[in-house]
């Protein structure tokens, strides 16, 4: 375990108290007034507050790069977040509620402020473990089944209590999984606003299928022109699309240090920085300086010969979206087991750069970058999607053991279960499918989650607790 | 009338009936296929007939459930246990569509424990748009091709046309038949009607007619105008076992109308027979089917179980969906609340795909009946 240092602290403290000032900021540019009636109007704008436990939670234990790596990170998303909700408080007439698979590229370049419903139940469970809770109740009071994943569940139950911001618009998709796509039946009827969905092949690596999406994405922008005072201005996409690419070259440069054994950043600041960064604020400049700082650090470490883990014993690939609701997950394994994430399946991708040099092409990249969004490239096409990817990040990654975090609402996943037992037991890649629900604590609790690790580590592994030894 | 509802059961008890195997004996090749969006005139030219995929009786599906675990829908597992087990090996091949997740991954893992000669699964848009429509003419052309090489199947213009002819033939005699359940007192039940149309959907097209006419013939001659307490009107996703239909009307009520899978609405709509097959049938799978994974047509569906509410008088709307079907379980809350906000009484079900829960099932549409003052 790593020697917590004075200066360990002090860079910990630094981001925190930065965290203080970035929302006090918010609070004083929105006036006293006006984040009252907002406190109240979004009671999860509480949940928001509590960033700093989140930092407290994911470095501990952890020190040098890595850990200022991690606070740079939560403080860079508490930026982007304040960022997203100024278009709550200053740009209603432009606001456009996107589902995840929706890419807000488009949205910032036709100069529309984007909010993602998705995101809160991303985000609020790393906060507060119960946080979506009352929400997913809310839901299943309404008749939606219980089976039906959390996170559709969770935007269900915001849009019934009416905790989503009024849009002028909604756009969405059919990824990643039926539930997603029906659960905008719901935002639709309660926000009373204009929807546009995109059609998205499930054969979504032939080229005709990427055409196809690119004339979907072509009519959104229509529909978008047509329904809201957003403008495309191509010009805008077109340095939105280069600054992805930068930032995909950072990160591709990030992967190159981390595929090393030891890594010398791993866990969070590989997956919770392409979570964010590439899914929410993809093509914005901070974005890109995030990932040029993380292969700063990493470069760092790498070259002082120092890596994340003082002693990387294991190198773990996580499967399906990380554990929200125990994100310190990697923290606790790191310290009993040395057991680090190197890549995990949302993360990975092998996606060329956009090529900006047409409209047609820049909707071409920005569509194959959405059909092979977080899940749904494994979700989707057939199961060569899944498996493939899956092992060649374990060769690639030098990966000692794949860790399936087996979300319970995730049929699509939980439906390929036993064929990745069989595969995985063939190629003799030790196995943990983690029984747990997305968002929902009362299914499997943190405790719960971090005993099925530790029962596989000892009986398959055949290593003990570090921390018990 | 009883004899020939006898009869249609018989055909319903095993996926390998008798007409079945009277075809195979006669050289023809069946090919089983699990979703209405299947354009099944594609698998009735030459020696091919399409076989809905059922599995009737299903005791357990303990082997389906180890693939497919316990979170997918017990239709999805169902078959795959059937197809474990071997039941399917009549089978020339399988086609499926991408229209859900439980359906694409029964078409995964499939095609990985067992690996069949032929399969196939069409990817089929979530909207209707002329892009969409140009979509799925590629791939019913790329199908098509399928058909061709593996079972030297000609399947151009004429042959596609003739299909459909043929097809219309059925759908003609069907229609006919279900007008009749418009009238104050039908002369035949829900469940006579449930088991012709299951019967057509597991036997070559010919016999298919055969079935329809000799049904129409019967009713026709020998109505039986079952006594009922309520109109009722069945809608859900998948509903291949007529005995569900049975419980129903055992309490009392009659099913007039239905509007799931594997009934009667949308599916007897008339085919065009102008232009182009494959446009015809592009724009069919896009637009009868009705199926909750078409994302924009929730007020279509919506308008479409209302018009059948005015046109049937029907008195109450059944509404049915397998658990963990993700599609039509989100659909159904809209659907409940949308209807009652109209004043129309709704009985939500949720159920397995094989028969469970008899005694809840008849409790239920019980009080359903009571409170509808029936």
């Amino acid at each position: 375990m790593a020697e917590i240092t004075v200066a360990d602290r002090v860079v910990s403290g630094k981001y925190k108290a930065l965290n203080l000032l970035s929302i006090a900021k918010m609070g004083i540019k929105n006036g006293p007034y006006d984040m009252a009636r907002d406190l109240i109007r979004y009671p999860w704008l509480w949940e928001l507050l509590k960033v700093n436990r989140l930092i407290t939670k994911l470095t501990d234990g952890r020190s040098g790069n890595y850990r200022k790596a991690i606070s740079m990170l939560i403080h860079e998303v508490t930026k982007e977040v304040i960022n997203l909700l100024e278009g709550i408080y200053f740009r209603k007439d432009r606001l456009v509620l996107h589902e995840d698979m929706v890419p807000p590229e488009i949205l910032r370049a036709m100069g529309l402020s984007p909010w993602m419903p998705e995101v809160l139940g991303i985000l609020l469970p790393m906060l507060e473990p119960r946080a979506m809770e009352p929400y997913i109740d809310v839901a299943e009071n309404e008749g939606v089944p219980p089976d039906v994943c959390s996170l559709p569940k969770a935007v269900i139950g915001m849009t019934q209590k009416n905790f989503l911001p009024p849009a002028i618009a909604v756009v969405t998709s059919n990824l990643p999984c039926d539930g997603g796509m029906t659960s905008y039946l719901y935002v639709e009827k309660k926000t009373n606003a204009p929807v546009f969905r995109l059609d998205i092949p499930h054969n979504f690596k032939e080229a005709r299928a990427e055409k196809y999406f690119a004339q979907e994405l072509r009519r959104m922008i229509q529909w978008l022109e047509a329904h809201t005072p957003g403008r495309m201005d191509w010009d805008r996409l077109k340095s939105i699309c280069e600054e992805r690419n930068k930032m995909q070259e950072y990160e591709l440069e990030l992967w190159d240090m981390v595929s090393q054994r030891p890594a010398p950043l791993s866990a969070e600041a590989v997956y919770l920085a392409h979570l964010w960064f590439f899914n929410v604020c993809s093509g914005l400049k901070s974005a890109t300086k995030v990932f040029k700082k993380l292969v700063e650090l990493a470069k760092e470490n790498r070259d002082k010969g120092v890596s994340a883990l003082p002693d990387e014993k294991y190198r773990a690939l996580l499967w399906n979206p990380p554990t929200l609701h125990a994100m310190d997950l990697f923290v606790w394994a790191e310290k009993n087991f040395g057991v680090t994430c190197v890549m995990d399946s949302m993360t990975f991708n092998r996606l060329p750069f956009i090529n900006t040099s047409s409209e047609e092409s820049m909707l071409i990249g920005i569509g194959r970058n959405i059909m092979n969004g977080p899940m749904a490239r494994h979700t989707r096409g057939p199961i060569e999607n899944y498996f493939d990817d899956m092992f060649y990040i374990i060769k690639h990654f030098n990966v000692d053991m794949l860790w399936m975090a087996g979300h319970i609402g995730c049929k699509n996943t939980q439906a390929l279960n036993t064929i990745m037992r069989e595969k995985c037991r063939e190629a003799g890649v030790p196995l943990l499918i983690i029984d747990y629900d997305l968002s929902d604590t009362r299914i499997v609790p943190r405790e719960g989650i971090f005993s099925q690790v530790e029962h596989f580590m000892e009986n398959v592994m055949g290593v003990h607790s570090q921390m018990t030894a | 009338m009883i004899g020939a509802t006898m009869d249609l059961q018989k055909l319903l008890d095993e996926p390998l009936n008798q007409l079945v195997e009277d075809a195979i004996e006669k050289g023809m090749l069946p090919v089983g296929y699990a979703c209405s969006m299947v354009p099944e005139v594609l698998l009735s030219i030459g020696k091919l007939f399409p076989v809905r995929l059922r599995a009737p009786n299903v005791a357990g599906t303990e082997m389906a459930d180890v693939y497919l675990s316990s979170v997918i829908c017990s239709l999805s597992r169902s078959l795959l246990e059937f197809a474990l087990e071997g039941k399917y090996s009549f089978l020339k091949g399988f086609v499926f569509t991408a229209s859900c997740d439980h359906l694409r991954r029964l078409n995964d893992n499939l095609r990985y424990c067992e690996k069949p000669e032929f399969i196939d699964i069409l990817d089929i848009p979530h909207k209707i748009t002329d892009e969409a429509v140009q979509w799925t003419i590629d791939e019913l052309r790329r199908f098509a091709q399928q058909l061709k090489s593996h079972f030297g199947v000609d399947a151009g213009n004429e042959n596609v046309m003739e299909a459909i002819r043929r097809r219309n033939i059925l759908n003609t005699l069907l229609r006919r038949i279900n007008d009749l359940r418009k009238s104050q007192n039908p002369p035949f039940s829900g469940t006579q009607y449930h088991r012709l149309i299951m019967a057509t959907q597991v036997v070559p097209p010919d016999d298919a007619i055969n079935l329809a006419s000799e049904f129409l013939e019967s009713v026709t001659r020998n109505a039986e105008h079952p006594r009922f307490r309520a109109r009722v009107m069945l809608v859900g996703g998948n509903l291949d076992d007529p005995s569900y239909t049975e419980i129903i009307e055992s309490q009392g009520a009659l099913v007039v109308a239905d509007r799931y899978c594997t009934g009667s609405f949308p599916a007897l709509e008339p085919y065009a027979l102008e232009g182009d097959p494959y446009e015809i049938l592009a724009r069919r799978v896009l637009t009868i089917t009705r199926c909750p994974r078409m994302m924009e047509g929730f007020p279509v569906r919506l308008e479409y179980i209302m018009n059948l509410y005015r046109e049937y008088a029907v008195d109450g709307i059944i509404i049915e969906s397998i658990k963990f079907c993700d599609t039509w379980g989100v659909e159904t809350s809209a659907l409940v609340s949308r209807l009652r906000e109209r004043g129309i009484p709704v009985l939500r079900l949720e159920r397995e795909y094989h028969q469970s829960g008899e005694g809840q099932l008849r409790t239920r549409v019980q009080a359903f009946l009571e409170s509808m003052g029936k």
